[in-house]
C-alpha cells in the first residue's frame, strides 16, 4: 500500500479545517460550556443521591466518562453518512469512483485530517482539562496504551457501521431519517449519553452483545481502570477486535453488493 | 403598490406551505424514514430520561414527574422551531454557495421569504409526543385542569418558543461572517437538549449566562415554574414573555443585518 | 422618464483575507489576519433607456456581477450614485425589486419541488399581480412558447433548458421595467440557445422591457444587443452600439485562399505583396487580413490571382468575438 497517497488527504483535510478558523474557536468554546453543563447537571445529580458511589461509578468516575465520551464522539463524528448521501444525490459519487482507491478508503482519508486537528483542538485540551479538574483522577499507566489502542479499533468500528448505513442512502433519499437514526442508536447504546453501568439489567444485557458499546463504553471502561486485570482488558481488546473485523467485511460486502445497484441521478 | 400587512404574508405562507406539503407527500419513503426518525430520537430521549432517574429519583429538590414535565414542556416549545424555522439549517451552504442571492430579488420581506419556504412537517411528531408526556405528568402531579392554567400554559409555550426561535436565527445568522457556522447551530441545538434541567443546579455564573446570555433557561424552567411552583415564581418568570419578544425582535434584526451585509462569493 | 438606468461613478470595493499557502500558513492564518482591499468596480458610469437590450460584457471576474448586485439592490455601492427608475435600489430594496426581474443562468429562483404553474402562482401573490394582468401575460406567453408541457412538471425534473426558459418567464411575469439575465444561455444547445433569444426579443418588443445581458456567448450578443458595454478588470473600456464597435477597429475582413504548391512559399510572396495586412497560413488556407480602408478585397483578390492560381476562395467578415477579444486583449486605444 502506497501509504503517501493517503496521507496527502490527510494533510490537505487539515489545511482544510484550518481555514475556518472562526469556526475552530466556536468550537473550543462550544466545548467547554457543554463539559460544564455536564459537571454541573451530575454535580447535583450526586449531591442528590446521598450516595458517593452508584453503580460502582463515583461522580469523578461518571464525570470523566460523559466528557470523555463527548470528546470521543467530536472527535470520532466523521458525517459520513452525510457525505456519502449528498455525493449520491448530487451525482459526484461518480467521479469519486473513478479515483484510483476504494471509495470507502478514499473518503476515510479525506476525513483523517479531521482527526488530526480534532485531537489537538478538542480531546487533547478536554482530557487535560478533566485531568485538572478532577485533581488527577485519571489513572495514568499502562492503560494509556490499551486505551489508544482501544479508540483505534472504535474509530474502525464507528466508521464501518457508518459506512454501512451511508450505503442505504443508495437506496433511499432520506439522507436526513437514514442519519438520525443512527446516531440516535449508536449514541444511546453505546453508553456516550448514560454510561452503561447504569442501564437495567437485561437491557445492560443486551446491549453488551451489541457492536455499539465497543465505541464509546470500551475504551472509557479501560481507561478509568487504572489497575487492570489483564484478562479484562484482553477481553474487551479481544470483543472490539471481532466486531472491528465484522463490521468491516459486513459493511465492504453490503457496498459491493449495493454498487450494482447504483443508479445515479442524471444532470 | 398595495400595503403588505399581516393578510399578505399570511395568504403566502399558507399557499407555500399547501404547495409544499403535496411535494413532500410525492416523496412518500423519504416522509416515512425521516418520521420514523423523528420518533426515534424522541423514544431514545426518553429512555435515557428514564435510565437517569431509575439511579437517582429526584434532583436537586425535583422530583421524576415534575422533570418530566419539563421535558414534555421543553419538547412542545422546540417544535416551531422545527416545524416553520428549519431551513436556516441550510443558510450557511446558500451562502457558501452564492445561492442565498436567488432570495434578495423578491419584493417581500427577505427573512420571511428565506423560512417560508420549509416546514418540516417531522415537528408535528414531536409535539405529539411532548402533549402526551406533559399531559401525563400534569395527571401524576396533580395538577388542576383550569381554564386559566391552560391559558397560561399557552401563553408560556408561545414564549419558549420565541426564545428557541431567537436562539437559532442568531446561530443560523453567524453564517453570514463566519464561514463554518455549523458547528454554532450545533452548538445551540445541542444546549437545547439541556433546557429541560433546573437552572437551580448551577453555579451562580451559569445561572446568569443560561439566564442573559444564551437563554436557554427561558425554554422550560421559568415559564413552567409558573404552573409547577406557584408560590416562588421569580419575577423573570413573568417578564419572560417579553422576553421573549424582544429576543426574537433582536435575532431578527440580526439575522436581516446579516443579509444585508451579506455580499455573495461572486459569480 | 426615459433614462431607466442612472450609474454615475461607481466604485465597489472589497476587503479579501490574505491567505498563506501550505500548513504552515494556515496555522499562521489561525493567528494573524492580512486583508488587501480589492476594486471589483471602478468608477463606472453609464445610463439606460427604457426598452434597451444592453449586453453587458467582460471576462471571468471583470465586475459584471457586482455591478448587477449594486443594480439590484443587492449590495451598496463604496461610491458614486446608482438610480433604477428613480429609486436607490439599496435603500428600497424591496420596492426595486417590484421593478426588476432577475435570472441567474444557473440558479433557477424557482421553487425546486413545486409545477411551474404553482411558482407562477405564488408569484402571482408576491408581486400582486392583478387577475387581467396574471391572464394577458400568461396568453402572451402561450404565444410565445409551447408552454403546456412545462406548467405542469416540477423545476426539478426539467432538463437545464426548460429550467431557463421557466426562470425567464417567471422573470418576466410582473412586467418589470427591467429584467437583469446573467449568462442566460449558458450550458445549452444550439436550438435551445436559439428559442431563448427569440423570446427575449419577442418578450423586449412586445412589453418595452429594459434588459441588461451578461454573457461569454457572442452569438447572444449579436442576435439581440445593438449596444454593448465591455468593463474590465472593474474599469469601463467600451460603451457604444456594436456597429460602431466594428468600425472603431478600422474595416477589416478576412481573405482566405487556398493555392496549388507550397503553401509557405506563396504566404511569403504575399507577405512581401502587402506588407501592410497581416498574413498567416495553416495547412490548407492563407489568411490576410485586408483594412478596406486601404484597399479593398476584390483588388487585393485580383492582383493575387495575376500570380497565384487560386483554387478557392473565402472571405469572413470580422465577428464580435474578434473584436472583443481585442479589447479584452490589447484594450481600446
Amino acid at each position: 500500500m502506497n501509504l503517501k497517497k493517503y496521507l496527502t488527504l490527510t494533510r490537505a483535510g487539515i489545511i482544510e479545517s484550518l481555514q475556518f478558523r472562526l469556526g475552530t474557536l466556536v468550537m473550543i468554546i462550544g466545548n467547554v460550556l457543554y463539559l460544564t453543563v455536564i459537571y454541573f447537571l451530575w454535580d447535583s445529580i450526586y449531591k442528590s443521591s446521598g450516595t458517593d458511589i452508584v453503580n460502582g461509578m463515583t461522580f469523578t468516575d461518571t464525570l470523566i466518562y460523559l466528557v470523555l465520551a463527548t470528546a470521543l464522539f467530536n472527535f470520532m463524528e466523521m458525517y459520513t453518512v452525510w457525505e456519502i448521501g449528498r455525493n449520491i444525490q448530487s451525482g459526484k459519487i461518480v467521479l469519486d469512483l473513478l479515483k484510483p482507491m476504494e471509495y470507502r478508503s478514499y473518503l476515510f482519508w479525506s476525513y483523517s485530517g479531521s482527526f488530526v486537528t480534532q485531537f489537538f483542538f478538542t480531546f487533547l485540551p478536554t482530557f487535560i482539562i478533566v485531568g485538572l479538574v478532577t485533581h488527577g483522577a485519571i489513572p495514568m499507566g499502562i492503560n494509556l496504551l490499551f486505551f489508544v489502542i482501544s479508540v483505534i479499533m472504535a474509530i474502525i468500528i464507528n466508521y464501518s457501521i457508518d459506512f454501512l448505513v451511508g450505503t442505504i442512502c443508495l437506496y433511499t433519499e432520506s439522507i436526513w431519517g437514514i442519519n438520525i437514526m443512527k446516531q440516535v442508536i449508536v449514541l444511546l447504546l453505546s453508553g456516550a449519553t448514560v454510561p452503561i453501568a447504569f442501564f437495567p439489567e437485561p437491557f445492560k444485557t443486551i446491549v453488551n452483545y451489541l457492536p455499539f458499546q465497543s465505541i464509546y463504553n470500551a475504551p472509557l471502561t479501560i481507561l478509568l481502570n487504572g489497575n487492570p486485570e489483564m484478562q479484562d482488558v484482553l477481553t474487551i481488546l479481544g470483543t472490539q477486535l471481532i466486531w472491528c473485523v465484522v463490521m468491516t467485511v459486513l459493511s465492504k460486502l453490503f457496498w459491493k453488493a449495493s454498487l450494482r445497484q447504483i443508479t445515479v441521478n442524471g444532470g | 403598490m398595495k400595503s403588505k400587512g399581516f393578510r399578505f404574508y399570511f395568504r403566502i405562507y399558507c399557499k407555500i406551505l399547501a404547495q409544499d406539503l403535496k411535494s413532500k407527500m410525492s416523496y412518500r419513503a423519504d416522509f416515512i424514514i425521516s418520521t420514523i426518525g423523528m420518533i426515534f430520537t424522541n423514544i431514545a430521549g426518553f429512555v435515557s430520561f428514564w435510565i437517569l432517574f431509575r439511579n437517582f429519583p429526584s434532583i436537586n429538590g425535583w422530583t421524576y414527574y415534575e422533570m418530566l414535565f419539563l421535558y414534555g414542556f421543553s419538547l412542545i416549545s422546540l417544535t416551531p422551531v422545527q416545524c416553520f424555522f428549519d431551513n436556516n439549517w441550510s443558510l450557511r451552504i446558500y451562502v457558501y454557495s452564492g445561492d442565498f442571492i436567488k432570495y434578495c430579488f423578491r419584493p417581500i420581506n427577505l427573512f420571511f421569504y428565506y423560512q417560508s419556504e420549509v416546514f418540516d412537517i417531522k415537528g408535528l411528531g414531536q409535539l405529539a409526543f411532548g402533549i402526551g408526556t406533559l399531559i401525563y405528568a400534569w395527571v401524576k402531579i396533580g395538577l388542576a385542569f383550569t381554564p386559566l392554567m391552560i391559558l397560561k400554559m399557552i401563553v408560556f409555550l408561545l414564549t419558549a418558543s420565541l426564545i428557541m426561535i431567537s436562539m437559532q436565527n442568531a446561530a443560523a445568522a453567524t453564517c453570514f461572517w463566519i464561514q463554518n457556522s455549523f458547528y454554532v447551530l450545533d452548538l445551540v441545538f445541542r444546549f437545547k437538549d439541556y433546557a429541560k434541567y433546573p437552572i437551580t443546579i448551577f453555579n451562580r455564573l451559569f445561572r446568569f449566562v443560561f439566564t442573559f446570555v444564551m437563554p436557554i433557561a427561558f425554554i422550560a424552567y421559568y415559564p413552567s415554574l409558573v404552573i409547577l411552583r406557584p408560590d416562588e415564581i421569580p419575577i423573570l418568570s413573568w417578564i419572560s414573555p417579553l422576553v421573549g419578544c424582544l429576543f426574537f425582535f433582536l435575532s431578527y434584526k440580526f439575522w436581516m443585518y446579516g443579509a444585508m451585509k451579506y455580499s455573495g462569493t461572486g459569480s | 422618464m426615459s433614462q431607466i438606468i442612472q450609474i454615475k461613478n461607481i466604485t465597489k470595493e472589497f476587503k479579501v483575507l490574505n491567505r498563506r499557502e501550505g500548513l504552515k500558513g494556515s496555522l499562521k492564518d489561525l493567528f494573524s489576519r492580512d486583508y488587501k482591499i480589492v476594486r471589483a468596480v471602478d468608477n463606472i458610469s453609464m445610463n439606460v433607456e427604457q426598452g434597451e437590450i444592453v449586453g453587458y460584457l467582460g471576462s471571468n471576474g471583470a465586475g459584471k456581477s457586482t455591478t448587477i448586485k449594486m443594480m439590484t439592490g443587492v449590495l451598496e455601492p463604496t461610491s458614486g450614485e446608482i438610480l433604477i427608475d428613480g429609486n436607490i435600489p439599496y435603500k428600497n430594496r424591496a420596492k426595486n425589486a417590484q421593478e426588476i426581474g432577475v435570472v441567474f443562468g444557473q440558479r433557477s429562483q424557482l421553487w425546486w419541488a413545486l409545477p411551474l404553474i404553482e411558482s407562477f402562482k405564488i408569484l402571482k401573490d408576491i408581486y400582486q399581480i392583478s387577475d387581467s394582468d396574471y391572464d394577458s401575460i400568461m396568453s402572451l406567453y402561450q404565444s410565445l412558447v409551447d408552454i403546456e408541457p412545462l406548467l405542469h412538471k416540477p423545476v426539478r425534473q426539467m432538463s437545464l433548458g426548460q429550467r431557463t426558459l421557466s426562470d425567464i418567464l417567471a422573470a418576466f411575469l410582473h412586467n418589470p421595467k427591467i429584467v437583469f439575465l446573467d449568462e442566460p444561455t449558458i450550458g445549452l444547445d444550439v436550438s435551445m440557445k436559439s428559442k431563448i433569444r427569440t423570446l427575449i426579443h419577442a418578450l423586449n418588443k412586445e412589453k418595452n422591457t429594459t434588459v441588461i445581458l451578461t454573457t461569454h456567448d457572442m452569438g447572444d450578443v449579436d442576435a439581440l444587443c445593438r449596444r454593448i458595454v465591455i468593463i474590465d478588470k472593474g474599469k469601463m473600456l467600451y460603451d457604444n452600439d456594436i456597429a460602431h464597435l466594428k468600425g472603431f477597429f478600422g474595416s477589416y475582413r478576412t481573405l482566405k485562399i487556398r493555392t496549388d504548391g507550397d503553401i509557405s512559399e506563396h504566404s511569403e510572396q504575399i507577405r512581401k505583396k502587402f506588407p501592410e495586412f497581416k498574413v498567416s497560413a495553416d495547412e490548407e488556407w492563407i489568411s490576410v487580413l485586408v483594412d478596406e480602408e486601404k484597399e479593398k478585397v476584390i483588388d487585393v483578390l485580383s492582383t493575387l490571382q495575376k500570380t497565384h492560381k487560386i483554387r478557392d476562395m473565402q472571405l469572413e467578415e470580422i465577428s464580435t468575438e474578434d473584436v472583443v477579444k481585442k479589447i479584452y486583449e490589447e484594450g481600446v486605444s
